[in-house]
């Protein structure tokens, strides 16, 4: 699945260098997970897109770093959103039947200082 | 077969050994329903302490809470409990629901965050728990979606479950419809407000951690 960067919307794919030294057009570190259809729909029609300004995006980028304990700055989150969406600073919706799922851990501590949040399983008890 | 090595284990020991010290119990359930109040009463009637602080407006407890070696004597039978105090499992948290409690937009926005990863902590806690007391706010519909996943999800982790219909004293308040929704369970209709049922739910506590 691409990686898209959350500040400037940059889409990158899996496994991108990118993802972990930083977007190369803005920087950023923060990036999400979005399926290949869901991005095709988004390009086709903007207004599927949710609209967040550069104060919201850098705030949702703090709750997130904070929610899930990952103080270094520097380091790059991959969101993943099935699980925990924040459609706005203080405005989340969550999927607890996900969050339950005890298939996965909630934040991977991947190798060169990159994170990825990932509470979606495909295999959920409930 | 390895369970049944490990529970047949479990129950030789405290036979010989008697009953199981510090028997860990958390208190589950959507926001607001009261698991708070209830720990609070158990933890006043028995250390004389507080577990946490209890508010109307919802996710007050945002953080997971303990109290530790909570000796209960309940009918000629002594116990000791831990208690684990949870925050409000919620499946949406919107900054906006706080804004009426008169609280200024950036402490709403604080709460909202602290309370997603409060849920966050709180599920994380699940599996180090021994028995569950779901507490559930017997004036609401009870088949929600919340409900209906912890208890869904505390069955197939086969964790011992006690069912807690608080806000008795409400008008509203239907037990019979929450023992309806969830069959399997033993339901506790009480009011940890203003103390109702409180010795029948010593009672049920009490077989509740014979399940362990």
């Amino acid at each position: 699945m691409p990686n898209r960067c959350v500040h400037c919307s940059a889409v990158y794919k899996d496994g991108s260098e990118e993802v972990l030294t930083g977007c190369s057009s803005c920087n950023g570190k923060f990036f999400f997970y979005i399926s290949e259809e869901k991005l095709k729909i988004i390009l086709e029609d903007k207004s599927e897109e949710i609209e967040l300004n550069d104060i919201d995006k850098k705030q949702i980028e703090s709750d997130v770093r904070e929610i899930a304990g990952i103080e270094d700055i520097n380091s790059p989150v991959v969101l993943d959103f099935e699980s925990v969406k924040i459609t706005k600073p203080g405005k989340y919706l969550l999927d607890i039947s996900n969050l339950f799922s005890k298939k996965r851990p909630l934040v991977y501590k991947l190798e060169e200082g990159k994170y990825f949040i990932d509470i979606s399983s495909k295999n959920n008890l409930a | 077969m390895l369970k049944i090595l490990k529970d047949l284990s479990r129950k030789v020991i405290r036979s010989l050994f008697g009953p199981k010290k510090n028997i860990k119990i958390g208190f589950y359930g959507p926001p607001n329903a009261g698991k708070t109040s209830l720990a609070n009463l158990l933890c006043q009637d028995w250390t004389g302490e507080d577990i946490g602080t209890v508010s109307e407006m919802p996710h007050e407890t945002r953080g997971v809470s303990f109290k530790e070696k909570v000796e209960i004597k309940h009918k000629g039978k002594n116990l000791t409990f831990k208690f684990v105090d949870t925050p409000g499992i919620a499946t949406r948290i919107d900054y906006e629901d706080f804004l009426k409690f008169k609280i200024n937009k950036k402490d709403a926005k604080k709460r909202a965050k602290e309370a997603t990863q409060g849920i966050i902590e709180a599920i994380k806690w699940l599996d180090d728990m021994e028995a569950v007391i779901v507490v559930l706010d017997s004036s609401e519909n009870p088949y929600s979606q919340v409900n209906i996943t912890i208890i869904g999800n505390l069955m197939a982790r086969k964790i011992p479950v006690l069912l807690v219909a608080n806000k008795i004293d409400l008008k509203k308040s239907n037990i019979k419809k929450v023992q309806a929704a969830f069959p399997e369970y033993e339901v506790i209709g009480i009011s940890a407000k203003n103390r109702l049922n409180i010795d029948e739910f010593y009672d049920s506590l009490f077989k509740l951690a014979k399940k362990v």
